[in-house]
């Protein structure tokens, strides 16, 4: 290997090598927490909800005119839409995952706690909740039709019985499981655990307890609006859609009928700031990519052209082709290898930066190497093109007049 | 050490061929310094290119050393050229960017040598030609008639048979050149065998043996070697066969 004399040689031509090297040093350190932050925010958009997406919608209805009976239209309406053709099941709730509102409330293992034990979404449903929102009941049972609660807009709900999410109870009782015990919610009546879901994310996304949340067997209407959710058979969910907002509009006109959406628009509209910075980072690490290889490029075809008598007269000398091409790879790994160890130090520096300022996980340790491994053979593919032209010199050129 | 018989060099395009060497033949025998003299566009560059493995050839053929190069690949050629023949080139054709040592460290590095063999070889060439105090000195710093004496060291270094040298004095002036002339014939003396493209006819004069190219044909060439001073019975005679 030709290395000290090629680094030498490029200690007497400094200035295009720094520049390369710090270009180098400022991808690998951007690209390495760029790819961390994509990976974040994949990891993030890719939580489950615990709650069937690609069927289920749900939708508001609002009455208006004298006399419109809120909670009686709440009842006839799940008779109407259970006769639907294509829906399997239809429930109210006062929120669903992933919508960014609902209900919070602290829930508590005492009824004289002065800080409750977790936050948890609040979630008032009827009986068919569990079924509709497609939740996996891996402990109890589900609500009884006779548990489920009236309850006027403005009181607070006092449920007899919950189901809570498992993360939840492993919260609250760590050691056993909350199934069956007794715990606090809005007052000092205490709430017995009746089933445990595997999952059920709050409305909130952002939340750190994004898997804590309860269901309350609770009919509760707002004023004359309620919010129903609707469970379609598998790849009917946009034709039940129409459907049910017809019927609903031909049996009671007295009301308006709220945008009907999927939780696959939910998940959609939960997730857009994460989806666009996934795509602007990703657009910048391929910028950045692209940048540093047709820098590389330029580099390297400038220097093949201003060598050219050079590669001739090595070419004379007795080196052959595959010389040559090693010469230009040696050269562009010596300084794409001193652009990444400083690159290495700028990447951690910046992730050092990340958690002190925004209070960012620390950048796992293997990023930097594959970093160091991607840029390596992005600099040898980029600089193929450049050799190979130089490995064409031929040795005849030595001889050529300048 | 070097035989072309009816050699033939076309270049063409798709509009003209143009016949820079035609049935060409020469003989340098081992020990000669022989110049090629010729005006400008003769041939004396195409020879030297295929002479010295630069370039190939169409018709005819070529021995060297004893190899036949006729349908040789590059590799090959680039090997045997490294092993037999070292170049000395008009402009000196030093890198820039390397000190003495590692300028005339390149033909050994791609003979394979190891490094203190290197080494040694390095110290010894430019010792040969006055130059061992300024290893680390680059071309930059040395006059015109030092550079060509690194070119000169850095073609001895490997121990080449043959010594192929294109106008060695034209960028000189003529106390370097003369210099630069002394160490050549210096080096013959001691064996090797020298190929000197010029077209100075008074440095040609100092050769063993002038061969006269015109259109690319030997028109003119000394059947017998002029002897030089002391070296009077050492040579063997030369053999034009063109």
């Amino acid at each position: 290997m030709e290395l000290r004399p090629i680094l030498s040689a490029l200690m007497r031509s400094k200035v295009s090598m720094i520049l390369i090297g710090l270009q180098v040093a400022l991808t690998l350190a951007i690209v390495c927490n760029a790819l961390f932050i994509i990976g974040q925010r994949l990891d993030r958009m890719d939580r489950p909800s615990g709650v069937n997406e690609s069927d289920t919608f749900t939708f508001s209805s609002s009455g208006f005119g004298e006399g419109f009976d809120a909670r009686a239209v709440m009842k006839s309406d799940l008779e109407v839409m259970r006769q639907v053709p294509g829906v399997v099941s239809v429930a109210t709730t006062n929120s669903v995952p992933m919508s960014d509102g609902g209900w919070g409330e602290g829930i508590s293992l005492k009824p004289d706690q002065k800080t409750s034990t977790a936050g948890t979404a609040f979630y008032l449903v009827n009986d068919s909740a569990v079924q509709t929102f497609g939740l996996n009941l891996i402990g109890g049972r589900d609500f009884k039709p006779e548990e489920v609660q009236d309850v006027t807009f403005g009181d607070r709900p006092q449920p007899e019985v919950i189901i809570v999410t498992q993360a939840l109870s492993e919260k609250m009782f760590p050691e056993g499981g909350a199934l069956g015990k007794q715990v606090y919610l809005t007052g000092d009546k205490p709430s017995t655990v009746i089933g445990i879901v595997e999952r059920m994310q709050q409305p909130w996304m952002s939340s750190d307890e994004v898997e804590y949340s309860t269901l309350a067997p609770v009919y509760m209407t707002y004023g004359n609006s309620s919010r129903y959710l609707v469970r379609t058979e598998p790849g009917r969910r946009d034709e039940v859609m129409k459907a049910v907002e017809q019927k609903l509009a031909e049996v009671n006109p007295s009301r308006i009928i709220g945008k009907l959406k999927s939780m696959q628009d939910f998940r959609a509209d939960a997730y857009a700031s994460d989806r666009a910075m996934t795509i602007i980072l990703g657009t910048v690490i391929f910028a950045l990519l692209a940048i540093t290889a047709l820098g590389i490029v330029g580099m390297a075809s400038f220097w093949v052209a201003q060598r050219t008598r050079q590669i001739g007269t090595r070419r004379a000398l007795g080196a052959t082709k595959f010389d040559i091409l090693r010469y230009f790879h040696t050269e562009n790994f010596i300084i794409t290898s001193l652009g990444l160890v400083l690159g290495a130090i700028l990447a951690y520096a910046f992730s050092l930066w990340m958690m002190q300022t925004y209070q960012s996980p620390k950048l796992p340790w293997y990023y930097v190497p594959i970093g160091f491994l991607c840029l390596w053979a992005l600099g040898q593919i980029a600089v193929l093109g450049p050799a190979v032209r130089a490995s064409r010199v031929p040795p005849a050129i030595a001889t050529r007049s300048v | 050490m070097l035989k072309m018989t009816h050699l033939q060099k076309v270049y063409r395009t798709h509009l003209i061929e143009t016949h820079a060497l035609r049935d060409f033949s020469i003989n340098v025998k081992e020990g000669e310094f022989v110049a090629v003299t010729g005006p400008s566009g003769s041939g004396k560059t195409t020879f030297l290119n295929i002479a010295g493995l630069l370039e190939e050839f169409t018709g005819g053929e070529y021995w060297l050393d004893g190899v036949d190069v006729r349908g040789l690949d590059d590799n090959a050629r680039s090997k045997l050229r490294n092993e037999k023949i070292g170049f000395i080139f008009q402009s000196f054709n030093l890198i820039p960017d390397l000190n003495l040592f590692d300028n005339v460290d390149v033909p050994l590095r791609y003979r394979g040598f190891a490094a203190a063999e290197r080494k040694k070889r390095i110290e010894e060439s430019l010792s040969r030609v006055g130059l061992s105090s300024r290893l680390k000195h680059y071309p930059s710093e040395l006059s015109g008639g030092q550079q060509q004496r690194v070119a000169i060291a850095r073609a001895l270094a490997g121990s080449p048979r043959l010594l192929m040298a294109d106008e060695p004095t034209g960028n000189l002036d003529s106390l370097m050149a003369r210099g630069v002339m002394e160490l050549l014939e210096e080096v013959n003396r001691q064996g090797t065998t020298i190929v000197m493209v010029t077209h100075d006819a008074e440095l040609a004069a100092r050769a063993q043996r002038n061969v006269h190219v015109i259109d690319g044909q030997v028109t003119d060439f000394d059947e017998e070697p002029r002897l030089r001073g002391a070296e009077i019975g050492d040579r063997r005679s030369g053999e034009v066969v063109a």
